[in-house]
């Protein structure tokens, strides 16, 4: 499709300028709750003698943390976040997105470009303060953890004169039976058409496939195949060249029977 | 929005919300500042994935179907590597980097890399505002640092490393990359147009209107990029010796590769022209001759035989030398303090092998001559007049080459002894007998012109009655000699034995005993017994 990878321009040409925040995890964690419209707070921009001064509120509702476990923290985050600005710098930062409308379709636009970065900061307050707190004892937390039992398990091994699994493998075979010689028509037949899928093959293999007993299909085998000893098909059977008329090979030879 | 006014600061407020149902994925593109990318001029872009490391990641079993294929081959590969613990990173497309195009395919092409970590500790989101007024902030999914891409020749990894063992040596490092091209060029087809490109046209910085077929294309890693390399590396096996000695001025000339698409088709990755190079000379003539100039004075710099052994490998490359010889030839005579490319070009021409780079030596043919100069550069004090001597050298010299007398004249002391005997007979004319056994021993001796031929029978020659003008530094066993060291003081044999060291007559000792006997017995000088020792002395 032609228009995979056609960048759509549109936002380059306008120049768009958009901000670049970086924003503290639990912040973000608390704005993938919103809901509705996605409020999530309000931006306040003033001037204060010259200097531009950005700060975020977040709404109300979206301060509740829950903490892992199932008890509710207690702990709110703060409300007041204080915007730091930065300059973008000699660097040129485009956003662009990949939108994904339909299977297969990548859209890629170009959004704009950053005119400004900036670090949203919580206020020090003292809920953030516990939040914080919270978070330290959640990451100290070992990943593993040793647990002294009281009692042994006994659940998994018991003695017992026949395990459950061997009875099903004796069943299983008892009920397959031995493998009968089936006509040697018939087995020529399979093997003809399991070498058709793959040139190599193992005995074991073989035998699956055809449900013969081993020395009777060697016996078979012996006389159409060869057996590879060395080379990368180890201890594999194939056709004898005069058998086998596979695509790759040049000489196409009629398996004569 | 509601504005609030403080005393003095005013401000605004605004609504911030985060959308929810996102399709659009939101990701940073990152250009360094030194490279001025200037969104806003792109006309025309395409951006995909960069898909080259995909086979790295399973997709290198080929399904060839029934011929070669075992059964249940992939099973047991998958067995086989869990057993080893040999984890193959999966190949997420997400995480692959991005190929940007610009303006085209003659435009610039960047390569964007994922940056990892950026999603760790902290989100990025995109602060844009609506036309209402709020604030929408989207997440930033990933950050991609993107570089531009050269679309001009490098180096090899291999080549590389060459050359930076040579950059004490190499001054011009405009050439390197004219002489790899050279390279290539005797490799692959002779275009016609690779000749005639010699006469380059110079630019700073190759042109974005080229043929397509210079990209680099790293979607394309092909087997042509590993049949490129073993060949350069053979070839470079060759070439090894083609120095690139300093050249005055940097005369560095870029080219514009004009390819034909022939030569293009074998190496693809090798494209793209020198880097930076600085435009000396407007004229296309003279900077094709030059430069051919140039890498002729190099690789004629080297030693004179590998320049006949290159000239002799391929038609190709002593075509290409020969014609480059003859510009560099003309080249070479303007090029001032170019003395040593001028006499490697002589002597090339001459075919003598082995000589050194002095220009005495291009009148010396291959006598047994130059192997003395082999031993020393320069003979001492025989500057121009060998020329003379070494013309006219036919019968006055003793005919047999002093080389063959394995006795004594291996000494540096001797060679230059017999250079001068050399040409005190061209000068004294020829009295001695080339026919007798003249073996070097007493290079002194024979070098008086005033000789009496030595009785042939004798190997070792006798001193001469007369007298001989002993050379320059050498003390020679003469009879004077030791009737002067007699008349002065009393000596033992010892003493004499030990004024005449047999390191600077040439003699050795054996031979230096018998001289000295011979010479007493003519001398017969008194004898003396001090501290029980028996002195010869004579009274004048």
């Amino acid at each position: 499709m032609s228009e995979k990878g056609e960048v759509d321009l549109t936002g380059a040409k306008q120049n768009t300028g958009v901000w670049l925040v970086k924003v503290p995890k639990y912040l973000s964690q608390q704005w993938a709750k919103a809901s509705g419209r996605g409020e999530v707070g309000k931006l306040r921009i003033g001037k204060n003698q010259g200097k531009a001064e950005v700060s975020f509120t977040l709404n109300e509702d979206l301060t509740m943390i829950d903490s892992l476990g199932d008890k509710p923290s207690g702990v709110r985050a703060p409300r007041d976040h204080p915007f730091t600005m930065q300059t973008v710098g000699g660097q040129t930062l485009a956003v662009f997105t990949e939108t994904q409308s339909e299977p297969s379709k990548d859209k890629i636009a170009l959004e704009g470009v950053v005119v400004q970065r900036a670090e949203c900061r919580p206020a020090a307050s003292d809920n953030y303060m516990k939040l914080k707190r919270l978070q330290i004892e959640e990451l100290s937390k070992p990943l593993r953890l040793s647990q002294q039992l009281e009692k042994a398990v006994t659940t998994n091994y018991k003695p017992v004169a026949n395990h459950y699994n061997n009875l099903e493998y004796e069943r299983k075979k008892k009920e397959e039976g031995k493998r009968a010689r089936a006509d040697k028509q018939q087995v020529l037949d399979m093997l003809f058409s399991a070498f058709e899928k793959h040139q190599y093959y193992n005995i074991k293999d073989l035998v699956d496939i055809t449900k013969q007993p081993v020395s009777y299909l060697k016996e078979i085998l012996r006389d159409i195949g060869i057996y590879n000893i060395k080379g990368t098909h180890k201890n594999t059977w194939e056709l004898k060249p005069e058998y086998r008329h596979y695509q790759g090979e040049e000489e196409a030879k009629e398996a004569d029977d | 929005m509601t504005s609030l006014g403080g005393s003095s600061s005013s401000s605004t407020e605004y609504t911030v919300r985060v959308p929810k149902n996102n399709s659009k994925k939101y990701s940073i593109m990152a250009f360094n500042s030194g490279d001025k990318v200037n969104c806003s001029t792109w006309t025309q872009a395409r951006m995909e994935r960069d898909m080259s490391n995909r086979r790295m990641y399973g997709g290198e079993e080929t399904e060839e179907g029934a011929a070669g294929s075992e059964f249940g081959k992939k099973q047991r590969e998958e067995a086989r590597r869990k057993k080893f613990g040999i984890v193959t990173r999966e190949f997420k497309v997400e995480d692959q980097p991005w190929i940007l195009k610009i303006n085209g395919k003659a435009g610039k092409r960047f390569k964007g890399q994922k940056k990892g970590g950026v999603t760790e500790n902290a989100s990025y989101y995109i602060f844009t505002q609506c036309p209402d007024g709020a604030f929408e902030a989207f997440p930033v999914n990933g950050w991609y640092n993107f570089v531009p891409q050269a679309k001009h020749r490098t180096l090899t990894a291999e080549e590389a490393e060459e050359e930076w063992g040579r950059r004490n040596k190499v001054v011009n490092h405009f050439s390197i990359m004219l002489q790899r091209r050279l390279r290539e060029q005797e490799r692959g087809p002779d275009d016609e147009d690779e000749e005639g490109e010699k006469g380059g046209k110079k630019k700073k910085k190759k042109k974005g209107a080229r043929g397509g077929d210079l990209r680099i294309h790293d979607l394309e890693d092909d087997l042509e990029l590993s049949s490129d390399e073993s060949d350069s590396s053979r070839e470079e096996g060759d070439n090894k010796p083609k120095k690139k000695e300093s050249v005055a001025k940097g005369k560095g000339k870029k080219k514009k590769k004009k390819r034909g698409s022939d030569s293009e088709a074998n190496e693809d990755s090798d494209d793209g022209d020198y880097e930076g190079l600085e435009v000396d000379y407007m004229s296309d003539e003279s900077s094709s001759e030059e430069e051919a100039g140039e890498e002729k004075a190099k690789s004629n710099k080297e030693d004179g035989p590998k320049g006949i052994d290159e000239a002799s490998d391929t038609e190709d490359e002593s075509e290409e030398e020969k014609q480059n010889e003859e510009e560099g030839k003309e080249e070479e005579e303007e090029e001032e303090g170019k003395k040593t490319p001028v006499q490697m070009e002589k002597k090339k021409k001459r075919d003598s092998s082995g000589e050194s780079d002095t220009s005495e030596d291009s009148d010396i043919d291959g006598e047994a001559a130059s192997a003395l100069f082999m031993k020393k550069r320069t003979p001492p004090k025989r500057g121009g007049g060998r020329g003379s001597g070494g013309s006219s050298r036919t019968g006055s010299r003793p005919g047999t080459p002093s080389i063959d007398s394995a006795s004594t004249s291996n000494t540096l002391r001797a060679a230059a002894s017999k250079l001068e005997q050399g040409k005190r007979q061209v000068l004294g004319g020829s009295s001695d007998s080339p026919a007798a056994k003249r073996l070097k021993m007493e290079p002194g001796s024979t070098a008086t012109t005033t000789q009496s031929p030595a009785p042939s029978g004798k190997s070792t020659p006798q001193p001469p009655s007369g007298k001989s003008t002993p050379s320059s530094s050498d003390v020679q066993l003469t009879e004077e000699a030791v009737r002067r060291y007699l008349i002065r003081k009393p000596m033992t044999t010892k003493d004499l034995l030990k004024k005449f060291q047999t390191k600077r007559t040439g003699l050795s000792s054996e031979q230096t005993v018998n001289v000295l006997a011979q010479i007493l017995k003519r001398l017969n000088p008194e004898r003396k017994n001090v501290n029980d020792k028996m002195h010869f002395y004579l009274t004048e």
